[in-house]
């Protein structure tokens, strides 16, 4: 049994923005950040002088520069000095960290950011540098490959099909239609998309995730500050992530324990969710995670479209927090949020938010 | 429209590879695989600790599997980057070797896709001239038989414990429109600077926006500095030869604080101004390439400044202020 990871202090998103999600952006990471920090403190009254606490997440490989994230703290105003913190992971892991920090209690608002620009490099060609580096980076082996590994283990299994993926790719993409900040959108026939070619196999171009240039920005505050900042605050009743090992050769690619172990500790078991926003950059990948997490019928998976409609790297994982945070503020009672890191669903996260702390 | 930029950045790494990591690599240079027990379990490829457990295992307990193996999960690189293994399409696989109970992930080059399923028999393709590296496997190959591409120049004459690694990214970036600007100014011997509306503050550099109000910084907001200004600090570099390093002598380095400005240029270059001579508090002024030189992103601050190459004394008085070493940001 694993305890539950509930909060001393209650803590809850308040608002939150994201720039508009493209393939490539005129911008800036920094500029991408001053602009969507500032959208996210605008409608809650607050200034960057009400910031007690900022942790942004990114990642230097993508940007293309050692200690890019030095440039991103130009965007919170940092003078007088701010305690401040980064994460090379996604914003959610950010968002993770701040959590933690307001459970200190003595600090009532912290922002956290996640930011990338896909299109600066080629994904294919930086990923592999981030993997093992004995094994696996000499290899060049991308995220594509790894992907695909996993589908193919999948549909082995008989967990999954081809067919079963490109309704998923369909869903998200009709979804999407009413998400004004998602980039791939429309209606698709499913025996169209099964007629496209392999990119690698058994992945096509709709099981797989745009490439998007974009940035998140997410305010977080303690209890009766968060009150006072908005009606219907979302609390973050249950938080946890865990990891696996690395390399997927030594992991059953059919099963993600760890996203069944943080779901536990975060009491995702403890009464249902009415929607899941998922870091499925995969069509396979949503249907793991569902099937792990036991999320029925009723639950409303990736409604905003999810990573298959955009993939902004390092803020995918936090939009989705944002999301399910949406779905609070606008008279839900109960989410789930997901994010991932690493090949294979190597690491992962679960948050839950509540309409009551 | 706005200008992007593109830049190579290389990693050469040298890594040391430890006593299991190592024994696999020496392994392969003698045409084995080589994988290590944890408990009843064949770990391949081989970790000094068990993946599941972190438990350390042990050295001795290295064992020889395959060569063939089992293909369990496959898919195939139509057009393969210049990282990959192939330069031609290709499969990458989970490969199961015999004796192993972990899969090894390496390339299956079969021509094409419809030689592949899972459950497929393959066997080592090894490169005739090998070194310890992953890649001494060019590629496994249908069937039960092991391959050497040309002639073999056998075994390593001693264990190896190194292993190089080189990847190289281009970066493609967006240059900041005030840049431009700075660096057109700069045909017309011109520097231009930005006044924050709010704080009114003077930033010199091309920053684009003001770090204290996070406010971006537009067109209207550009101002033109004096060609004066005092070191604030510097650094003598003695140049190591890393790749791409082309300076052989010691350099200097300087920040400048230009009169009437708020931050400093960083890092910059100078002229006529011998290493022994730099000093905090001497005064210096612009230096300029002839207006029709090609000028290449060599100059000051990477070339943002264009025309403005470096900083030549002025001939002025030195500044005498305690506090000015301080300043270099």
């Amino acid at each position: 049994m694993v305890a539950t990871n509930g909060p001393r202090t209650d803590i809850a998103v308040v608002g939150w923005a994201q720039t508009p999600m493209v393939r490539r952006t005129d911008l800036s990471e920094t500029q991408l950040l001053l602009r969507v920090i500032t959208a996210a403190l605008e409608p809650l009254g607050l200034t960057r002088a009400d910031i007690d606490f900022t942790c942004l997440g990114s990642c230097d490989y993508i940007t293309g520069q050692a200690f890019s994230f030095v440039s991103n703290l130009d965007a919170i105003g940092a003078w007088p000095p701010k305690r401040d913190s980064h994460v090379e992971m996604d914003g959610a892991w950010a968002l993770y960290e701040a959590w933690l920090r307001l459970q200190e209690g003595d600090i009532e608002i912290a922002v956290v950011t996640g930011s990338g620009r896909s299109s600066t490099g080629d994904p294919t060609l930086i990923y592999p540098m981030e993997m093992d580096p004995f094994y696996l980076a000499p290899l060049g082996a991308d995220p594509l490959t790894f992907a695909a590994l996993q589908a193919r283990a999948l549909i082995q299994a008989g967990i999954t099909d081809e067919r079963a993926m490109a309704e998923v790719a369909a869903r998200s993409r009709r979804d999407a239609r009413s998400n004004p900040d998602a980039q791939v959108k429309g209606d698709a026939d499913i025996d169209t998309l099964l007629a496209g070619e392999y990119v690698r196999a058994p992945l096509r171009r709709h099981d797989l995730p745009p490439i998007t240039d974009g940035a998140a920005a997410m305010v977080l505050a303690t209890g009766d500050r968060a009150r006072k900042l908005r009606e219907r605050p979302a609390f973050i009743t249950g938080f946890d992530h865990r990891t696996e090992c690395h390399n997927p050769g030594y992991r059953d690619l059919t099963d993600s324990p760890s996203t069944r172990i943080a779901a536990e500790a975060a009491g995702l078991g403890t009464s249902p969710v009415e929607v899941a926003e998922l870091q499925a950059a995969f069509t396979h990948e949503e249907i793991l995670l569902r099937r792990v997490l036991d999320l029925g019928g009723e639950v409303a998976v990736n409604r905003s479209g999810g990573a298959l409609a955009s993939n902004p790297i390092m803020a995918t994982g936090l939009a989705r927090i944002g999301y399910a945070a949406n779905h609070v503020f606008g008279g839900g009672k109960r989410a789930l949020a997901h994010s991932t890191s690493g090949p294979c669903l190597q690491q992962n996260l679960v948050c839950i938010l509540e309409e009551d702390a | 429209m706005t200008r992007f930029v593109e830049n190579s950045i290389v990693f050469p790494y040298k890594r040391s590879l430890g006593p299991v990591i190592g024994a696999f690599m020496t392994g392969l240079t003698e045409q084995r695989i080589l994988g290590i027990r944890s408990g009843d379990q064949v770990i391949v490829p081989p970790l000094e600790w068990d993946p599941q457990t972190g438990a350390e295992l042990d050295p001795d307990g290295m064992v020889e599997v395959g060569p063939a193996g089992t293909v369990e999960s496959w898919t195939w690189v139509p057009a393969p980057s210049e990282q990959h293994p192939l330069g031609h399409p290709f499969a990458f696989a989970f490969i199961r070797l015999d004796g192993a109970s972990t899969p090894l992930l390496h390339a299956v080059d079969t021509g094409a896709p419809d030689a592949l399923r899972v459950g497929a028999r393959v066997a080592p393709r090894w490169r005739g001239s090998r070194v310890g590296h992953i890649g001494d496997i060019i590629a496994f190959v249908p069937g039960e038989q092991p391959e050497v591409d040309g002639p073999d120049s056998g075994p390593a004459e001693a264990p190896v414990t190194m292993m190089d690694y080189n990847a190289s990214i281009t970066y493609r970036n967006p240059v900041p429109p005030v840049l431009d600007r700075l660096r057109e100014a700069s045909r017309d011997q011109r520097i231009i600077g930005q006044r924050c509306p709010v704080c009114e503050r003077v930033y010199s550099g091309g920053r684009g926006y003001c770090p204290i109000d996070a406010v971006e910084l537009g067109e209207e907001q550009d101002v033109d500095l004096p060609h004066t200004g005092t070191i604030t600090n510097f650094t003598i570099v003695t140049p190591v030869q890393y790749p791409g390093q082309t300076e052989t002598e010691p350099f200097a380095r300087v920040f400048v604080l230009l009169d009437g400005t708020d931050v400093i240029l960083p890092y910059q270059p100078v002229v006529e101004l011998p290493v022994g001579e730099v000093r905090v508090g001497k005064r210096v002024a612009a230096a300029w390439a002839p207006p029709n030189d090609d000028i290449d992103d060599a100059g000051a601050m990477g070339g943002a400044y264009g025309h403005l190459i470096g900083w030549i004394p002025s001939g002025e008085p030195d500044v005498e202020d305690p506090d000015l070493v301080n300043r270099i940001f």
